[in-house]
């Protein structure tokens, strides 16, 4: 079967798939006791005229499944509609995807460069020192709450006073030259990523280690080393080879986080992407824009696992696409 | 097995190595010592604003009598949540988005921020007539926009008459002006006079004249392609050179989740005294931060000037300060109120149910009942140790900053329970052997005390008056729920008992909580009305019936002295029939770098009122 008739195939069964997610979230955000307009309700100011416009503006005096096919039916126009305080959410979204994937694009790039070949170091030293000392450090890096330690890194930042506390960009950003910006953003973007980094790089090396270590034991590695052929090519083409295998795998998840994967770190550092403002309209139970965000992450799960599926067949030939 | 406690020892070290950092010497002293100094930081000030209006280049101009400073700098500010929603101030629905934008557009009026009379700020001055129902304002002749545009009364006349009017923008602001559903007309008379006329005598209106102004030449082609258009302009996606502006100071880049900075404006109307057009600063930053602690830390890590410094952490500051480069201020009792309320209501619901349990119904409605909870509750142990000093008991229905307290009132009274029992006990309850409560028909009180789950201060306040009630024998269900729950319990079904609730106040204009106190007002909530009950109001209360005509007749009399009594009367009722037993307000407490000059933080004002003149030494 050609690759093309694949992810067509792929992204048909991936319909019924959204339209579930997609009711499923907007029942439990509809049915949930939260009211977007009790604030409006609780103030002295706020006439009776204003809270009625504001219910037909936002749509609530419909009955519930007449929202639902309103909603869907823009979401395929592709108009994601207006937040609760009258912004387009498509506007909303833009000025925060980019930051967000900034962010997470700097900490996957880096994981990964650093993750595979420490993996591959530490299962060739196994049970050597190195091992051992890379082992403790994952460890941590595993057990650590992501929040936590971005709120010690925070606190270091205010007491050394080397970091800026949260934010992307200083306040006199747009009279720097390009060296000042660049440095800027660095400067700011420097203890996310530490954080995400170190969380995500402790699970990845762990996983790459014990997937070469079950490779290195199995017989055709044996054969190679016995039919006489140097270790590097023995390691380097047939075992990382195949123990790569369920790492391409991850990278469809790794991709599915891409947005919403950073959300708690976000909101510790107050960095201005995607995660802040989705839990900022969650509390207000801000319809439109939580199901657009929810929209897009199932939408991400369903393209990152096409992805890392399509990857696997190119890594190993033995993969087919029926 | 050597190496093995070899790596433990090594991994034990890096640990202690790891936490040892994160200590902190950061202890402070007992709080109750510091309470006592936040006392002396309540700052003399004059009794008003000191300025005066001046022709000078053929402008005329507001010459502030404060001490010459010198230009440049910025000062940091921030905002907390989602920051602004729109800079069109017009259509502002939030408190961020009309802050933000009342630093750009000016009104013809402003509060002063001493003593809370209306000052001129573009206007030079105000007439009423005898009839007390035409209001004549001369603007100051001269000022410009920011595009350098003249501002004349067509702005005027264009703001009142077509935006308010017309329904653009936030109508609220309209419909508070309405006096009986009618707007006041607004003619022009000259290029620098309009008249204001309302229907009838209308007090509040002198205030509401500090409408902000917009500038007609660039906004009448946008109100032309109707309200929505007009709605979206301004918004926050605009290119910040678009605004045409009078305050003093101008948008220059807003970055979404992160800030708003703002530049001086260089054609601005206030002067110093050596004839200098203000503002010192060239900026004025506003950086928009997630939460509370997010403010702190940024304040410690010296990005922010100042900060509104909440319960707890007046402690720590206040024992930092003499080491610090910040001066703490106190700005006295905020606005807001916290209160404990009973469902008075008596009716039934379309399904012919009562709202309220009528066993229940009998005691709320007992006025001794309502005063022996209200003499059980132990204020001051709630301010200190829920507000950890940092609060004020309060008694009155005006909060303790408003310029119409009843400061006979204000004092109130220490908890007394043999009083509270004695009330009781002349209404028939009494306690059995077990120390229960039971009405004088044998049922044992026991009712349910709600309040918004995940207000931790309101749930720490409903423990403690459980536990000061269950001294008089009642049993008391505390239950903190969501508050949009909550919300639809007090406006929608109304089946509640008791709730713990908070309003917002206004320590200038008492009308502005006509909502809360007319029997028929839609947040009328302890004996609220729905439609049907409003428009045949049969169960009307005495006491309810006089602060009606109390609340009608404040808002039909003019003049400062005459309106205070009125609203000393409708205090001294609420005072002695309870429909909302106060508890406490808290204490507006600030931080802020002492490189800052001429600051003069007030409780009506807060600490940036006068930012034109705050310069950097």
């Amino acid at each position: 079967m050609s690759i093309f008739l694949y992810i067509l195939k792929r992204i048909i069964n991936a319909i019924p798939i959204l339209i579930i997610v997609s009711l499923i979230s907007f029942f439990i955000i509809r049915l949930s006791p939260i009211d977007p307009l009790s604030e409006l309700k609780l103030n002295p100011a706020i006439s009776q005229q204003t809270l009625e416009a504001e219910k037909v503006r936002l749509g609530l005096d419909l009955p519930l499944y007449k929202q639902y096919l309103r909603w869907g039916g823009n979401f395929l126009k592709g108009d994601l509609g207006v937040s609760t305080s009258g912004e387009l959410v498509s506007d909303r979204l833009k000025e925060r995807i980019p930051n967000t994937l900034l962010l997470t694009g700097i900490v996957i790039i880096l994981t990964w460069l650093v993750g595979i070949p420490l993996g591959i170091y530490a299962a060739l030293n196994w049970r050597k020192p190195a091992d051992r000392i890379i082992t403790i450090f994952t460890s941590i890096g595993m057990a650590i709450p992501s929040f936590f330690y971005a709120l010690l890194l925070l606190v270091f930042a205010v007491k050394t006073g080397w970091f800026p506390v949260g934010g992307l960009t200083s306040f006199n950003f747009s009279q720097m030259n390009i060296f000042g910006k660049i440095f800027d953003i660095i400067h700011h973007l420097f203890l996310p990523v530490l954080v995400l980094f170190t969380l995500s790089l402790a699970s990845l090396q762990r996983q790459m280690r014990g997937n070469l270590l079950d490779v290195l034991e199995s017989d055709y590695i044996k054969l190679a080393r016995a039919k006489g052929l140097p270790e590097n090519k023995v390691i380097y083409k047939h075992a990382v080879r195949n123990a790569i295998n369920p790492m391409v795998t991850l990278i469809g998840f790794e991709f599915a986080g891409l947005l919403s994967g950073a959300a708690l770190t976000e909101y510790v550092f107050q960095y201005p992407g995607l995660g802040r403002l989705v839990l900022e309209a969650v509390m207000k139970s801000d319809i439109n824009l939580v199901m657009a965000s929810l929209m897009i992450g199932a939408i991400m799960l369903v393209i990152g696992n096409l992805i890392g599926d399509i990857l696997l067949k190119i890594v190993d030939p033995r993969v087919t696409m029926e | 097995m050597f190496k093995r406690i070899i790596y433990i020892i090594l991994i034990i070290g890096f640990f202690i190595f790891l936490t040892t950092s994160c200590l902190h010497k950061d202890s402070y002293e007992d709080e109750t010592v510091i309470n006592h100094n936040l006392e002396e930081d309540l700052i003399e000030y004059p009794t008003k604003k000191d300025f005066k209006i001046i022709e000078f280049n053929g402008k005329e101009f507001i010459q502030n009598q404060n001490n010459i400073g010198k230009f440049g700098g910025t000062l940091s500010n921030s905002t907390i949540g989602e920051g602004p929603k729109t800079f069109n101030i017009w259509n502002a629905k939030d408190a961020t988005s009309s802050s933000l934008g009342g630093i750009m557009f000016e009104g013809m009026f402003t509060t002063d921020p001493f003593n809370g009379e209306v000052i001129p700020r573009l206007a030079k001055s105000v007439q009423i007539d005898k009839a007390g129902k035409t209001y004549t304002v001369t603007l100051r002749k001269g000022l410009e926009w920011s595009d350098g545009k003249e501002i004349t009364s067509d702005d005027v006349e264009f703001t009142y008459n077509t935006i308010i009017k017309g329904g653009y923008g936030d109508t609220s602001s309209r419909d508070v002006m309405a006096v009986n559903g009618v707007l006041p007309t607004c003619k022009i008379v000259d290029k620098y006079t309009v008249q204001f006329t309302t229907p009838e005598i209308f007090a509040p209106f002198l205030r509401m004249l500090g409408f902000a102004i917009a500038p007609k030449h660039i906004l009448k082609p946008v109100t032309d392609k109707g309200i929505e258009e007009f709605n979206r302009y301004w918004g926050v996606t605009t290119n910040p050179k678009d605004f045409v502006i009078s305050g003093p100071f101008k948008l220059e880049e807003y970055v979404p989740a992160q800030r708003v900075v703002f530049k001086k404006n260089e054609k601005y109307s206030i002067i110093d005294k050596n004839y200098n057009v203000l503002p010192y600063l060239n900026k004025y930053v506003v950086y928009i931060v997630g939460d509370l602690n997010n403010q702190v830390l940024k304040f410690e890590g010296g990005e922010l000037d100042i900060l509104p410094v909440m319960g707890k952490q007046v402690a720590r500051f206040k024992s930092l300060e003499k080491n610090s480069d910040y001066k703490i201020f106190n700005l006295g009792a905020s606005d807001g109120t916290t209160f404990l309320s009973f469902n008075l209501n008596t009716r039934k619901n379309e399904k012919g149910k009562y709202y309220v349990d009528p066993i229940k119904q009998k005691w709320f409605n007992d006025n001794n009942f309502r005063k022996a909870v209200d003499y059980a509750i132990d204020r001051d142990y709630i301010v200190s140790n829920v507000l950890s000093g940092v609060g004020m008991p309060l008694f009155t229905a005006e909060g303790l900053s408003s310029i119409y307290l009843n400061k006979e009132l204000a004092n109130g009274h220490k908890k007394d329970l043999t009083l509270a029992k004695e009330l009781l006990k002349s209404s028939g309850f009494y306690t059995d052997e077990k120390g229960i409560l039971h009405d004088k028909d044998g049922n044992v009180v026991e009712f349910t005390l709600m309040t918004n789950a995940g207000n931790i201060e309101r749930e720490s306040i409903g423990v403690m008056i459980k536990e000061d009630l269950t001294e008089l024998g009642m049993k008391v269900n505390f239950k903190p729920i969501e508050f949009n729950v909550l919300v639809g319990k007090l406006t929608g079904s109304l089946d509640w008992d008791a709730i713990i609730m908070g309003l917002t106040g206004s320590a200038l204009e008492p009308n502005n909580g006509a909502n809360v106190w007319y029997s028929t007002g839609s947040l009328h909530m302890f004996n609220l009305r729905q439609e049907d009950d409003a428009i045949n109001k049969k169960d009307l209360l005495p006491w309810e019936k006089q602060i009606d005509e109390l609340f009608a007749k404040g808002a039909t009399t003019l003049g400062f002295e005459n309106r205070k009594k009125i609203y000393d009367d409708y205090q001294q009722i609420v005072y002695d029939n309870n429909p909302f037993i106060y508890l406490y307000t808290p204490l507006n407490i600030y931080a802020v770098r002492t490189k800052f000059k001429n600051l003069e933080p007030t409780a009506l004002g807060g600490v940036i009122h006068n930012i034109e003149e705050i310069y950097i030494e």
